[in-house]
């Protein structure tokens, strides 16, 4: 069977916290058809679901009325992941995870992203928002052998 | 997201079913926050049927073994699936946690 077509999606939701269980089916789906494994799919899904969470929580300030946009794009091999929202942009330099030994609710969800994805990062975007960029590779070796 | 209550000849068991994010997860705070006021020990947590937990989960369950542990009480998981192990390896939290691997073994 040919390999899929490179598929790029776009989709505007409101900033809600009911919409997690779609985000992660998304970047599921998105991580399946880019051909990862498995267990990279779920590493994919936990970083998708921690930056749109992330938004809600501290770029909108847990307002679920908001909207944030997804637009992914999954060439073979490839997954990537645009989050925009319509929040004030903040230096990246201030976004950080609690240290890990300092075990206490709250402060992971950065270092989980950063964990599990090739590349994090945040970008000042048209609206004044932030555009969280997310991409990971697969390794070449899975790649070649397929 | 569902979350049931057992009573255990000794301690409570919370059985967790479905995805645990930040939309969920105050629903299992709440139950947990239940068995706490009791100050139940063990307080078990079932996650066999848990395919999915976030940051907000972690956060939920280091409440609770926070909160145990104010009244000298344990707090134990099993049943986790190899996405919600990788999280705890990934967190540094399989260390802080008491899991076990059956149920038999975490309600002793």
């Amino acid at each position: 069977m040919s390999a899929p077509p490179d598929v790029t999606l776009e989709a505007h939701l409101p900033s809600h916290p009911r919409f997690l269980a779609f985000v992660r089916a998304l970047a599921g789906e998105g991580a399946a058809l880019a051909g990862f494994t498995d267990e990279d799919r779920d590493r994919i899904e936990l970083a998708v679901v921690e930056g749109f969470s992330n938004i809600i929580r501290h770029g909108y300030g847990g307002r679920t009325d908001q909207r944030i946009e997804i637009r992914m794009r999954v060439p073979q091999g490839t997954f990537r992941i645009e989050l925009d929202d319509w929040a004030t942009f903040v230096d990246p330099s201030r976004i950080a995870s609690r240290p890990l030994d300092d075990v206490r609710p709250g402060g992971l969800g950065v270092h989980l992203m950063r964990s599990t994805m090739d590349v994090v990062d945040y970008l000042k975007n048209r609206h004044g928002g932030t555009t969280l960029v997310m991409e990971k590779r697969r390794p070449p070796a899975d790649g070649a052998a397929r | 997201m569902n979350c049931t209550t057992e009573a255990l000849p000794k301690g409570m068991l919370l059985a967790v079913e479905g995805q645990v994010d930040m939309h969920t997860s105050p629903e299992l705070r709440g139950k947990l926050r239940e068995t706490l006021e009791r100050k139940s020990s063990p307080i078990v947590v079932d996650l066999t049927k848990v395919g999915f937990i976030d940051s907000s989960g972690l956060a939920t369950l280091i409440e609770a073994l926070q909160a145990v542990g104010k009244y000298g009480g344990r707090l134990r998981l099993f049943g986790l699936s190899p996405a919600v192990k990788n999280l705890f390896k990934l967190s540094n939290l399989i260390s802080i946690f008491d899991i076990r691997d059956t149920r038999e073994d975490a309600v002793r």
